[in-house]
């Protein structure tokens, strides 16, 4: 059972808005370990630099969008095995399944709640204490 | 040239009867992105805000019409109501980059937020202040508008030439208050996707 303190996080989001809630989120949660990005790239450079447990990154964004990102995480061996969890914008089944094609651990649609946030961490690493 | 994007299925009313401008009524909850200098988007407001966005350069712009759930104001707390505010926003965000506009560009009218009745919880102040934050936040130059008072308000927007007209109603006017009983608060989590 993870501690939730324990496991490292990179928020990828183009909106810092958006980026300041997760983190708000995550924080009510427990987390204590972020780093953000602006885009994919910035996402990706970031991850090698630093690996984390955990990436939530929203699907679209400049440079390189959600989709990328997660082809590139799982193809570079380092940071392969990172769990993914990806935001979209609605319900979209293409684009979901098309990401569960590349690897995607989970996927949170907009807006949600912090109780949802909770359940897809959960999904991926189990009960948070 | 058609319209650009639509989110969800918007009403649009008959060409006038002079020159081939055409109007698209943003109602509550809802946005319009287009390029089409034909094009005029209008709403009407009472404590309901709305944005309007755009590219000069890309002569692309939007209209996004929204009411926020709650009364937390702390983006920093995660609250519901910030959180919907946010998606609202970025909606009409995205569609404005997927038509070509570019974020570093973008500039922003504001309108709404009025106090619509006297001893209620005043919702017009909080989302007024939602938008001006995010605008803050997202460094998107916030270039004029009208906000808050105690007046409903329609607004006209040309999204290509940037062009905004707004007409304060008469206090107490039966079309913003028709238009507000119809405003619903969005959910602040929506659908999913059987996958997982």
């Amino acid at each position: 059972m993870p501690i939730a303190s324990s496991l490292r996080v990179l928020i990828v989001d183009d909106q810092h808005s958006m980026r300041l809630l997760i983190r708000g989120g995550l924080q009510q949660l427990g987390f204590k370990d972020f780093d953000e990005a602006a885009d994919g790239e910035d996402g990706l450079r970031k991850l090698v630099t630093t690996p984390a447990h955990l990436v939530i990154s929203d699907f679209n964004m400049p440079k390189l969008d959600g989709l990328g990102l997660l082809r590139a995480i799982r193809a570079h061996p380092p940071t392969s095995k990172t769990a993914y969890i990806m935001l979209t914008g609605q319900a979209d089944k293409d684009l979901v399944q098309r990401a569960v094609q590349f690897g995607v651990n989970n996927y949170l649609v907009k807006p949600f709640t912090v109780a949802t946030l909770k359940q897809k961490i959960e999904a991926v690493f189990g009960p948070l204490t | 040239m058609t319209p650009a994007f639509a989110a969800q299925a918007m009403r649009a009313s008959p060409p006038p009867d002079a020159g081939t401008e055409r109007r698209v009524h943003v109602v509550q909850g809802e946005f319009h992105v287009t390029g089409d200098p034909d094009v005029m988007l209008t709403t009407i407001l009472g404590s309901c805000v709305a944005a309007c966005l755009r590219d000069p350069l890309a002569r692309v712009g939007g209209m996004n019409h929204f009411l926020l759930p709650g009364s937390s104001q702390d983006v920093g707390t995660g609250a519901d109501t910030v959180r919907y505010g946010v998606h609202a926003m970025e909606l009409l965000v995205n569609g404005l980059l997927r038509e070509g506009a570019r974020r570093e560009r973008l500039e922003a009218k504001l309108f709404g937020g009025a106090r619509m009745l006297e001893g209620l919880t005043d919702i017009g102040t909080q989302n007024a202040e939602f938008a001006k934050y995010f605008l803050q936040r997202e460094r998107i130059p916030f270039t004029g508008g009208s906000l808050q008072g105690d007046r409903g308000r329609r607004v006209q927007f040309w999204p290509a030439s940037g062009r905004v007209r707004q007409m304060t109603m008469e206090q107490g006017e039966a079309t913003v208050f028709a238009a507000e009983r119809r405003a619903k608060v969005a959910p602040v989590d929506v659908g999913s996707v059987e996958l997982f």
